[in-house]
């Protein structure tokens, strides 16, 4: 009982800090507070939004203000021209920019070149369609859209505190939003595609359903607040409207907050806002805002991740070994089937065309359950290409994949990833930004069976343990060595229970001691009943490791069968102009 | 905090200064100077932005005007203090800080900002506290629904209609009117409103309108724009440009020698429009040149020199008085003229005066009684004339000797 | 339909008018390719650049090339003092944008309490000037615009395809340490890039005065056009900043010889959304 007062109490406490906050308007305060409150969380609601998929997900968009805009002129034309009372209009204000947003993404986010600045432009250009599309049609038609005559309810004594309220509305739900999301598997997924989608997407992440939904959260939020604002403007322009003040503020402020943090973009629209009134009087108006460029610069330089990303940093250098002492290894029963006669992996005739060029022309390929096939080939053979195909990443241009007897080759990567299927990267590809312990729990999420989060980091923990990794759970990515770097990519696919794992050149760039370690580790996954494919130039360990070995060469599979009498066949040897021992 | 201190310092200073103005002035009018609780009159404008560029002029008018009342009699003996916020080009910044004057800074009175989207926005605010607001800038008058705003303009109610006819009626003067005529159209609300207004009068009085364009307002490519103008060959061109898009308009057409016949623009930046090589004989409106008759009217001397000393002093380009200084000289003499007449800093009063009274203001004898409490239609035209605007029509505006030159 | 003569003086106008666009992207290409800072404070040094070539020209009679030839090392000055700042703090591609629009922000209240917010216009007699051809008028200072932006972006071109020290600095953008690695100073090279970036901002300067509209906020107006203009040309190259802008002002232009002229902005950013969709490679 009382524990669970405790427990409730922080909540309780927060959660009347929000309806006082709520009732300020009642407070009798000066009319001027609640409209200046009412721009910060403007403010605050925009950088939030914008941050949904920009921040998180990094696809950095200069669009927001078309999303705002849309909201804005929904609201204005159903109050205006179809007499729509005003709060009626705002689902609506949120649901279009949220469809125009899915439209977008849904072509948009198809085409894996179009990230970057490439989506930037995109969006920038999607803007200026829009925007002149408004001023040309009825919608506005230029004369601007006159709100004076739309009733405003009176939610609260004054019309101002009216909007304060709605404003605080918004602002709480979409903190609570982002709070929510970063705190999700969502977030998970869009963190990680914000370091690499292609990884992401390989580990399991259904990265253009996130996108999607991010996106469309951020065009939905942005849009309500339009919607609010039109009725707080009055009168509506397109000038007004689709400026690039509003995708160029959320930027400012997600950068000078922190743009990867729910609370960021929040902070920096605040100080911003603040900054950017604290000036109006007629005197100061130019020195005015020649100040405020100076302090954001001083603050930039200063904190140059950010105000939230500092503060982070800052309270982390205390030592926390609390949760140290938790992270104590559980032993994970390993499943010993033997290597059986299933097969669970059938590749056939697999083709994969760039351009002119035929990296795999039409391989057949069989792996049981439980084996370990090696796959070597000269440079240029096609050994990753395979790879690649078999985990999804490259569509194939003809043959088929199945695994466990079911087609997997039309599948998305992160179908075929939850499907059991892992992989690792010849240079290792971390999300560069979270630790190596969320490393592996984001693998283990998207990837592995459906685990309580609990038992999800548990068994994070035990394979960073299993690969070496004890003590280094809280470093980032750029923080360990290539060694390491190479089994957190182990780690992160073991976590993920693989019916197949896919090794590539997991021993390349390693010395000597590190890689008998490696041999040693790959060895006892297999005592764990792993069925694995990898490719290796390094032959000792191919011959070492493997129960079959395939010799793919020009795109074709060239030999197959146990490792000695592969090697020795001479049409083998000299693929390899005889250094197939040099190695 | 800063707030609180700048507000200080800054009621301090300009109290001194209207005291200090008042000592001056005081022996010559032989009046007491006012004394007691300043009358805060708020107001913003936007100093910073992209509506900027007309903010400095609308200050100095603003400030010559303030001292001037308080070297009379100030508001009911009391000296007048003016609270200027910087609303930086923002319709919401705008409405923010109206608030703030009403509800922080307890002005006793208000001004109307600059430009359409601000002024409707601080409208708002007026119309919930019962403020009169005064403004000088609104080109389109039905948008003003509020009883207690009042124009300092003499636009008319319906400037789109009775405009173009004043237009229209000054090309009919000319030796060869006009039969054909292009209206070209920054996509700016009043000046778009103009247009419209002008081909529909153009095509009800027979003029053939060749070409209706609009473009995006603050469009910086003429060039195109200029090729159609040219290859339409009108008799008459009518522009509703802002800013420098006239001039930007007008090289463009000189770049393809071609010189439009006759050309009017709107609201075009005055000073380099008449200083333009491309400049001479453009047609543009106005309420008001600083030559005869209009200097006749009371203060109207005083006020061109003062506006000059100032304006240079403040390394403003042009520092002849315009139509848009005398806009916000027309607005508080309208104020001092209600606040004197009602008797009263009460709103409702000084709003009943104004309907019920004209003005004299620079801007001739002003009536509110009207639609939209506008009065009659006031607007002239003014023509480029040796690189100076003289207002041309109606004639009996004309400055002496001065007529419309025609092409 | 209009006529043909119409089509192509507005074809004429627009690429030349499109100069503008892409030589004012160039200077931000190079910072924002080549060492990864993104320069909104670009626009601004050259607002900067076309008050002092006003100011000269209108106040000391000075001709617009003398003023340039004081301008443009004067912001050679400006930018490589500007990377100082940069480099002194380690500032990242993000962290550039906050400073950037800072200075920008700084430079445009400079302007406005020297030169204050009215309008200004340089007339000089080169405005009007134009070239007869068949039909056709060339506009000459746009054409100089065109000349001397294609010059310097085709020698830049040159000069980061061919040379040593421009591959180094290609090299440098796409990993720093490796280039490094080969004994390339990328330190001295990014103070000499970001000093051509700032005078490529003078030059563009320059041409504002006699071209533009001067007034503070007009920073700002050029921005989304001029970003569109930077992505389409490809980050780090010049040439594609220019023939991007001449493309997307060509493309504007023509419009607004066919359809109402407010429209203009559609038909050249649906191209562009179209083409971005259909082959992403053409970029």
């Amino acid at each position: 009982m009382a524990m669970k007062v405790a427990r409730d109490l922080p909540r309780l406490v927060a959660a009347l800090a929000v309806g006082a906050f709520a009732l300020l308007p009642t407070a009798g305060l000066p009319a001027f507070y609640d409209s200046f409150l009412y721009l910060v969380l403007f403010w605050v609601s925009l950088a939030t939004s914008w941050a949904l998929l920009s921040g998180f997900a990094g696809y950095f968009s200069l669009g927001h203000a078309a999303f705002f805009g849309v909201g804005l002129y929904t609201t204005a034309v159903m109050a205006t021209k179809f007499d729509v009372p005003f709060l009626l209009t705002l689902p609506a204000a949120a649901i279009l920019p949220a469809l125009l947003a899915v439209v977008i993404g849904a072509i948009v986010f198809r085409l894996r070149r179009l990230r970057g600045e490439l989506f930037a432009l995109l969006t920038l250009a999607v803007t200026f369609v829009i925007a002149t599309i408004v001023l040309n049609t009825p919608i506005d038609g230029g004369g601007g859209i006159f709100m004076s005559a739309v009733p405003l309810p009176s939610l609260m004594p004054t019309p101002t505190g009216t909007f304060y309220l709605l404003a605080f509305v918004i602002c709480v739900t979409t903190l609570a939003i982002a709070w929510k999301v970063s705190h999700s598997r969502l977030g998970m997924g869009l963190f990680a595609i914000h370091d690499d989608e292609d990884v992401a997407e390989a580990k399991g992440v259904p990265t253009f359903r996130y996108k999607l939904a991010a996106f469309a959260l951020s065009a939905g939020i942005a849009g309500i607040v339009g919607g609010v604002h039109a009725m707080f403007v009055g009168f509506i322009t397109v000038a007004g409207t689709f400026e690039l003040t509003v995708p160029l503020y959320v930027v400012l402020m997600s950068v000078l907050g922190g743009s990867r943090s729910w609370f960021g973009p929040a902070v920096g629209a605040v100080v911003i806002t603040t900054l950017l009134n604290s000036f109006n009087s007629g005197d100061q108006a130019m020195l005015g805002r020649a100040f405020v460029g100076f302090i954001l610069i001083v603050a930039i330089l200063w904190l140059p991740d950010g105000v939230v990303p500092a503060v982070r940093k800052w309270l982390k250098r205390r030592p926390t070994g609390a949760a140290r002492a938790g992270a104590a290894v559980a032993p994970v029963v390993a499943s010993t089937k033997p290597a059986g006669d299933r097969t669970l992996l059938e590749v056939r005739g697999a083709t994969k065309r760039f351009g002119g060029l035929l990296a795999l022309a039409g391989v057949d390929l069989d792996v049981r359950e439980g084996e370990i096939v090696g796959l070597v080939g000269p440079n240029g053979s096609g050994k990753t290409t395979l790879i690649n195909v078999i985990s999804g990443h490259y569509p194939l241009s003809g043959g088929s994949i199945a695994l466990d007897g079911r087609q997997i080759s039309a599948l998305p990567a992160h179908d075929i990833a939850r499907r059991g299927v892992a992989r690792t990267y010849q240079i290792p590809r971390p999300f560069m930004n979270m630790t190596a312990l969320e490393n592996v729990i984001a693998a283990a999420t998207f990837g592995g069976p459906s685990r309580s989060p609990a038992e999800i980091r548990e068994e994070s923990l035990h394979w960073m343990a299993f690969t070496g990794l004890s003590g280094k759970e809280d470093m980032l990515p750029a923080g360990l060595n290539l060694h390491e770097r190479k089994f957190l990519e182990l780690a992160r696919a073991l976590a993920t229970k693989p019916k197949l794992l896919l090794l590539d050149e997991v021993l390349s760039g390693l010395n000597p001691t590190e890689i008998d370690n490696a041999i040693r580790l790959v060895r006892a996954i297999r005592a764990q009943g792993a069925t694995i494919v990898f490719v290796e130039h390094l032959m000792r360990a191919v011959v070492e490791l493997s129960d079959r070995v395939a010799v793919l060469n020009e795109g074709k599979l060239f030999a197959l069968g146990a490792p000695h009498e592969v090697m020795r066949d001479p049409g083998v040897v000299s693929i390899y102009l005889g250094k197939a021992y040099a190695a | 905090m800063i707030e609180q201190i700048g507000a200080w310092r800054r009621r301090r200073v300009l109290t001194g200064m209207a005291a200090g103005t008042a000592v001056l002035a005081a022996p010559a009018l032989l009046r007491a100077a006012p004394s007691g609780k300043p009358v805060k009159v708020g107001g913003t404008l936007s100093l910073t932005g992209f509506l900027a560029q007309t903010a400095g002029i609308h200050r100095i008018a603003a400030e010559i005007m303030v001292e001037e009342i308080n070297s009379r009699n100030g508001f009911l003996g009391r000296p007048v203090e003016y609270v200027l916020l910087d609303d930086q080009s923002k319709p919401e910044m705008a409405r923010s800080l109206y608030e703030k004057l009403i509800t922080v800074d307890k002005v006793d009175l208000i001004q109307g900002p600059y430009a359409t989207a601000p002024i409707l926005a601080a409208m708002g605010v007026a119309q919930r506290y019962g403020k009169v607001m005064i403004q000088s800038s609104m080109g389109i008058p039905k948008l003003q629904t509020y009883d207690r705003a009042f124009p300092a303009t003499p636009f008319g109610p319906e400037p789109d209609k009775t405009y173009p006819n004043v237009i229209l009626d000054a090309m009919a003067s000319i030796p060869t009117p006009p039969k054909t005529i292009v209206v070209l159209t920054s996509k700016f609300p009043s000046a778009q409103f103009m247009a419209k207004g002008m081909q529909k009068e153009a095509e009800a009085r027979g003029v053939k309108v060749m070409l209706y364009l609009e473009y995006e307002s603050g469009n910086h490519d003429f060039g195109a724009i200029a090729a159609r103008v040219k290859e339409a060959n009108p008799d008459f061109l009518w522009v509703g440009s802002l800013g420098l898009e006239s001039n930007l308009l007008l090289e463009a057409l000189r770049k393809l020698d071609y010189a439009p016949k006759n050309h009017f623009h709107l609201y075009p930046a005055p000073g380099p429009l008449a200083l333009s090589p491309d400049g001479d004989r453009a047609l543009c409106s106005t309420f008001l040149e600083p030559d005869e008759p209009f200097m006749s009217r009371p203060g109207m001397k005083r006020y061109a020199a003062e506006f000059k000393e100032r304006a240079t002093k403040a390394n403003l380009p042009y520092t002849t008085i315009d139509a848009q200084a005398c806009g916000m000289i027309s607005e508080w003499q309208m104020l001092e003229a209600a606040v004197n007449g009602a008797v009263s800093l009460d709103d409702a009063k000084i709003a009943t005066w104004l309907k019920t009274h004209k003005v004299d203001t620079v801007l001739g004898h002003l009536r509110f009684d009207g639609p939209y409490n506008h009065g009659d239609a006031s607007q002239m035209i003014k023509q480029v004339q040796h690189k100076e605007w003289k207002v041309v029509w109606p004639k009996e505006f004309a400055a002496p000797g001065v007529k419309l030159i025609a092409s | 339909m209009p006529s043909a003569t119409l089509l192509g003086q507005a074809l004429i106008s627009g690429v030349l008018a499109g100069g503008m666009y892409g030589l004012l992207a160039m200077g931000l290409s190079l910072s924002w390719g080549l060492l990864r800072l993104v320069n909104l404070s670009h626009f601004a040094l050259a607002f900067l650049a076309a008050y002092i070539v006003y100011e000269l020209g209108t106040t000391w009679h000075v001709a617009p090339w003398w003023s340039a030839a004081l301008v443009v090392p004067a912001m050679f000055g400006i930018g490589a003092a500007q990377h100082w700042l940069f480099d002194r703090f380690r500032v990242n591609e993000l962290a550039s944008l906050l400073i950037t629009f800072s200075v920008a922000v700084i430079l445009e209240a400079g302007i406005q309490l020297y030169w204050t917010a009215d309008f200004r216009r340089y007339e000089t007699p080169y405005s009007t000037l134009s070239i007869k051809a068949g039909p056709f008028f060339i506009p000459v200072l746009e054409l100089a615009l065109c000349l001397v932006a294609g010059t310097l972006a085709w020698g830049t071109w040159l000069w980061l395809r061919r040379t040593f020290v421009g591959k180094a600095l290609r090299a440098s953008a796409e990993d720093a340490d490796i280039a490094a690695a080969y004994g390339v100073n990328h330190k001295q090279l990014a103070y000499l890039l970001s000093g051509i970036g700032a005078a490529y901002a003078g030059i563009a300067g320059t041409f504002i005065a006699l071209i533009a509209t001067l007034a503070p906020a007009e920073i700002w107006t050029w921005l989304g056009v001029v970003f569109a203009v930077v992505i389409i040309g490809r980050l780090g190259n010049p040439l594609g900043a220019l023939l991007a802008g001449m493309l997307i002002g060509a493309s504007q232009s023509v419009a607004m010889a066919i359809f109402s002229p407010a429209w203009a902005p559609v038909v050249s950013f649906s191209i562009l959304i179209v083409v971005l969709l259909w082959d992403p490679e053409w970029l």
